[in-house]
């Protein structure tokens, strides 16, 4: 049973439950527990699994560990303590896992030159990836009491024969930032690792699972905890997330953002940023990306002649020396400021925030709450932050979430269930180790929380793949990473080169293909991703590292641009890392959007007169709309432009669009080329991928033509060639139309078409072994597997289309990278009139539909049969000729 | 699509028929494709040879032809013949000559096909080592320069054409095509598309470096000046010359 706490045990209670040595030194250190230890030294000393969210600062290291060490410490002093693994701790960074050891060793080394009386010590030791096999061997002859280790580590220890010996008298697992872990495959892969370590044990062992907070906390205990056959696991929750104060605002950098220009936008938001800086000893600032966090501490260096001594960027892509080298500055206190992407944003130990600036929305409500909560250094410290907003949809979600996150709606996460390419990786892994009977094995994984409903004839696909039954009998010697005996139901290893291949490419994190950019005079210039290198036409300009650049050629894994200062960009930048709107934010954001319609309601009757007064900026807010401004946490600028971008819509297009009425806009893109068709539909990306490619795919098949779209947090665009127009009786049918079908149906008959499922393909087919990184001991570069993944795909599908890799594709798109019950959900609103639509005609873009239009993700809906479609390339292409010929 | 009285590209096929030879024509078929990828830790389900045995097929019901050439790489591998190769390279000949009834089965030797040496009497093919003249036809793969001055027409395989337009809406479009021409000495040439699955072609109209490929294209024939002659579904399309699709924009 999950179970939540709600009063935690008194402090003498938290105490008592200590090793007296232990307790004296807590005492005389911290002097009394914080809210989350209240809870769980208790709980843990009873050996209870529990999942604790709390802030940064709110002593989570020691909540989940006071208890395991004072255990570790009775062991000791009853002259019980082993060599012996006693505790596994996991999380998701190793920058992380060298900072526990740390943290560990503190107490360890106090308590224990306290003690006169010879005795054994307790002993952490990390395994990573950066581990030297030297420490890797000793560690099989002497292994650690409390093992600090990653996800993909955990996976190669349990592969290893001799070193499970060693933990066959496992006690505690702990996992933290279970927050990064339990919505992605990443975690999912631990969550099998996890089950196959308690297999292999052969006992249950105390789960304690640490991170920020995220919603619905239940499903976390769950996912932390698994199952035991078909009973769910017990565990307690305790959720100290709220008790650390947060005081943020969202501020505008400019009253009119929509009329403003970039450049004064920019200087403004550089100021804003150098006042907080001023201001506080030490500042923490968050972009979205990384190719953000390079642009913000150039412009800080060169604006306001920050040296290399003050400012310092944080990201991924850096070194770890780099990182390193970042995060010891901060501890020391050295830098005045650190700019990162997400990297800073989990538990390292960066020593004291001042203050925390975001730049442009986190998009989710969580996110923002996680990271301004890094500022403040103890937990009664209030934690600071400001959220800069950076264009005008950016302000409007800015708003809503910080208003969110002080009422507490969360939004929600959801875990990928029975993901098999995860899953091909344990079976091999679990080959290697013993012969299993099938169904022994599907009850191993049937226990972890990602599989639980795992259907078995899934499972015996995968075997079936695994074994090589996809080729014929004569070449399975090479493809075959497993035996498997279909009439005894048994299966296990098979092959020499198997056991390299899983310790090799074990993992989730897919290899991004990337392509370095180049001046004529062979000058490296940064680099893009291969996806965008796809949608780059000769003569596009695009913007990297904040310059601009027209793109020539590409040969190889090169591409050969010119600068091209000045330029505007033709084309927009890739969003690909940065993460979609949540589902429940942009609901909120949608209510508020019909709040202020219904505030603003009266402007549309006095449309030219209010429409200059706005030009003119002497427009003011009416009572309504001021009252729901005030009622933002947001700055006075950000108020007032709010209040234009609403009346700007309202004036200008009639309309405002809300989460229970879709506006959709009838335009024409600037050179009147190619017809827009653009749904105002702010359910976020998730749902509005898949809500796009319905009506495209449908828009596509009623008018014989392929269309591109163009798809946004905050809504989509059907872009359709001059010749395709759409009229008025074409929208209402096509709506109909939608509403209609089956859209899981709809999406499936042309998402084999598309660049997301070439990709998405292309990295299930290397998670679940068919295209491996690492083969017969030499690396594979991404660059050599590049054999185009639709004609994979293809050959793929001849064999079957339920073959596991394509389903895998398949649920990856529809659970993961969509939300196809949400879109399912939102089209059957627009049937029963629960949600109303509006069509209208603009001459261009509405201001609500900029953003949608020149940002977001592209992708083309192929509808022509390829016939046709050659056809038409064809005949394209010599009109073009004729007409170049004149 | 006609060529001449004589020569044929089959509709929809990357696949010649010459009348008077009675053979048909293809080239760089690279079989044990996926056996060699496999080795180095692609393990791609397995399509190349059932397609080029379903393509053979449709042509050889077409036109009826007593042989066929194939003009270079028949297999993929340069340093030996894997295993793969040689059950794939055995499997289609034997289907060349027990189902499909072709009675020669002649092959120009290419790049790829290091050792084929060993399979020729095994298997009972005709084995040129550099080119092959007949009647007014030379045969040579590409990747060196034709030494025989003779032939009305040279025909290659080699550099896996293509070419390369972007639609309308901005996608990439690449489609298999024949290239037609004339040499500087004016004798005509037509080079082969591959008819591996996995091969989609190098763009002659986008991508550079084409004489680095393959020497004809140093001193003795311009690229630009050859149509492009795409496989459609079931048709051939010609799309102008090479020249002309160079930076077009719908």
């Amino acid at each position: 049973m999950i179970q939540y706490l709600e009063k935690p045990f008194s402090v003498e209670e938290s105490l008592e439950s200590l090793n007296l040595f232990l307790r004296k030194w807590f005492e005389k250190k911290y002097k009394v527990p914080t809210p989350p230890q209240r809870y769980s030294f208790k709980l843990v000393s009873e050996k209870k699994n529990v999942l604790i969210t709390a802030p940064t600062g709110s002593g989570k290291t020691f909540s989940a560990f006071m208890s395991i060490l004072s255990d570790l410490m009775n062991l000791s002093l009853a002259n019980k303590l082993e060599d012996k693994v006693y505790c596994v701790y996991v999380s998701p960074l190793r920058a992380l896992n060298n900072d526990i050891y740390r943290n560990l060793n503190v107490p360890l080394d106090q308590v224990f030159s306290d003690i006169t009386i010879p005795i054994k010590k307790i002993t952490v030791g990390i395994r990573t990836g950066d581990t030297p096999q030297s420490e890797r061997q000793k560690m099989l002859k002497k292994p650690p009491n409390i093992l600090v280790t990653t996800p993909e580590s955990l996976a190669i220890l349990i592969n290893s024969q001799k070193f499970v010996e060693n933990m066959k008298d496992l006690k505690y697992l702990v996992i933290d930032e279970l927050h990064e872990l339990a919505n992605n495959k990443r975690g999912v892969h631990l969550s099998l690792s996890v089950e196959r370590l308690r297999e292999i044990v052969g006992h249950d062992f105390t789960r304690v699972g640490m991170g920020a907070t995220l919603s619905p906390l239940d499903e976390a205990a769950k996912y932390l905890v698994g199952y035991d056959g078909e009973k769910e696991r017990d565990c307690y929750i305790v959720d100290a997330t709220w008790d650390k104060k947060l005081d943020f605002l969202a501020m505008s950098p400019v009253k009119d953002i929509v009329n403003s220009s970039d450049k004064a936008i920019d200087n403004s938001i550089y100021k804003i940023i150098n006042s907080v800086i001023k201001k506080n000893r030490t500042t923490l600032v968050f972009t979205n990306t990384r190719s953000g966090t390079e642009r913000v501490v150039y412009n800080l260096m060169r604006r306001f002649k920050y040296g290399e001594e003050h400012i310092a960027a944080h990201h991924g892509s850096l070194s770890r020396e780099t990182r390193l080298g970042v995060e010891d500055m901060l501890k020391k206190g050295k830098l005045k400021v650190a700019v990162s992407s997400t990297s800073l944003e989990l538990g390292i130990d960066i020593g004291t925030i001042d203050n925390v600036v975001q730049i442009g929305s986190p998009k989710s409500v969580a996110r923002a709450v996680q990271r301004i909560g890094r500022s403040g250094h103890s937990f009664n410290d209030v934690a600071r932050g400001e959220v800069i907003v950076t264009n005008r949809d950016d302000l409007v979600e800015c708003s809503i979430m910080l208003d969110a996150a002080r009422k507490r709606h969360l939004d929600t996460f959801t875990t990928p269930k029975n993901a098999l390419d995860v899953l091909s990786q344990h079976i091999v892994g679990m080959s290697q180790t013993k012969k299993w009977s099938v169904d022994e094995a599907f009850g191993v994984i049937k226990n972890s929380y990602a599989y639980h409903n795992l259907p078995r004839s899934d499972f015996i696909s995968l075997l079936e793949y695994l074994s090589g039954m996809y080729v014929g009998l004569e070449s399975r010697r090479v493809y075959a990473k497993i035996w498997y005996d279909e009439k005894e139901g048994m299966f296990g290893r098979r092959g020499k080169l198997t056991k390299l291949i899983y310790f090799l490419n074990l993992g989730t994190i897919p290899d991004e293909v990337a392509i370095d950019v180049m001046t004529p005079d062979n000058k490296w210039q940064g680099s893009i991703e291969e996806e965008f290198l796809s949608r780059l036409k000769p003569g596009d300009v695009f913007v990297l590292g904040g310059k601009t650049y027209s793109f020539n050629y590409a040969r190889v894994m090169k591409a050969y641009v010119t600068p091209a200062p000045g330029q505007v960009p033709t084309i927009p930048p890739w969003y690909s890392e940065q993460l979609p709107l949540t589902y429940e934010l942009a609901v909120e954001i949608g209510r508020f959007r019909e709040q202020m319609a219904i505030a603003l309601g009266h402007a549309r009757e006095h449309g030219k007169k209010m429409l200059t007064m706005l030009d003119r900026s002497k427009l003011k807010p009416n009572e309504e709309s001021r009252k729901l401004l005030d009622s933002l946490p947001v700055d006075e600028n950000a108020k007032m432009a709010i209040f234009n971008y609403f009346a700007m819509q309202v004036l200008y297009a009639g309309y405002i669009p809300t989460d229970k009425m879709l506006l959709i806009e009838k335009t024409e893109d600037k050179e009147g080329e190619r017809n827009l068709l653009i749904f105002h539909s702010l359910y976020g990306r998730r749902i509005n991928d898949a809500l796009s490619r319905a009506f495209a795919i449908t828009l596509g098949e009623m008018l014989e033509t392929d269309i591109a779209v163009n798809i946004t947090d905050n809504g989509f665009v059907l872009v359709t060639e001059q010749d395709a127009t759409v009229s008025r009786k074409d929208v209402d049918m096509l709506v109909s139309e939608v509403g209609r079908s089956n859209m899981r149906q709809v999406l499936m008959r042309n998402i084999r078409r598309t660049e997301m499922m070439r990709r998405r393909f292309r990295y299930n087919a290397a998670r679940s072994f068919m295209i491996l990184r690492n083969y017969k001991g030499r690396k594979i570069s991404v660059r050599k597997q590049q054999i185009n993944s639709q004609l994979i795909f293809k050959a793929a599908e001849e064999i079957s289309s339920d073959f596991p890799i394509i389903k895998e594709t398949y649920r990856e798109i529809f659970d993961d990278v969509m939300d196809l019950p949400r879109a399912e959900r939102i089209v059957r609103g627009l049937i029963s009139g629960e949600i109303g639509y509006k069509l209208i005609e603009t001459d261009v873009p509405s201001p609500f539909s900029h953003l949608i239009v020149t940002f977001g993700e592209a992708d083309v809906i192929m509808m022509k049969d390829r016939r046709k479609h050659i056809r038409d390339l064809h005949k394209q292409v010599l009109a073009k000729l004729n007409r170049m010929m004149k | 699509m006609r060529i001449s009285d004589d020569v044929e590209i089959l509709d929809g096929m990357p696949v010649l028929y010459i009348k008077s030879l009675s053979i048909i024509v293809c080239t760089d078929l690279h079989l044990g494709y996926e056996g060699v990828t496999a080795d180095k830790g692609t393990f791609l389900p397995k399509a190349n040879l059932r397609h080029i045995k379903e393509t053979i097929k449709r042509a050889v019901e077409l036109k009826r032809p007593k042989g066929i050439i194939v003009d270079g790489d028949i297999k993929n591998e340069f340093s030996q013949v894997h295993v793969e190769e040689f059950n794939e390279t055995h499997e289609f000949v034997n289907f060349l000559r027990n189902e499909m009834g072709l009675e020669s089965i002649i092959l120009i030797k290419g790049n790829h096909d290091n050792y084929i040496e060993r399979l020729k009497e095994p298997f009972r093919m005709q084995l040129y080592t550099q080119e092959a003249l007949m009647d007014d036809y030379l045969f040579f793969h590409g990747e060196e320069l034709p030494s025989s001055k003779e032939g009305k027409m040279l025909i290659m395989g080699h550099v896996h054409p293509s070419i390369a337009i972007y639609n309308k809406l901005g996608v990439k479009e690449k489609l298999k095509c024949f290239l037609k021409g004339k040499l500087k000495d004016g004798r005509d040439i037509l080079i082969l598309p591959a008819m591996n699955y996995f091969a989609e072609g190098f763009s002659v109209n986008m991508e550079k470096g084409i004489g680095d490929l393959a020497p004809i294209f140093r001193k003795m024939l311009d690229v630009d000046s050859m149509e492009a002659l795409c496989i459609g579904e079931d048709e051939i399309l010609d799309f102008g010359s090479v020249g002309q699709l160079r930076n077009i924009e719908l």
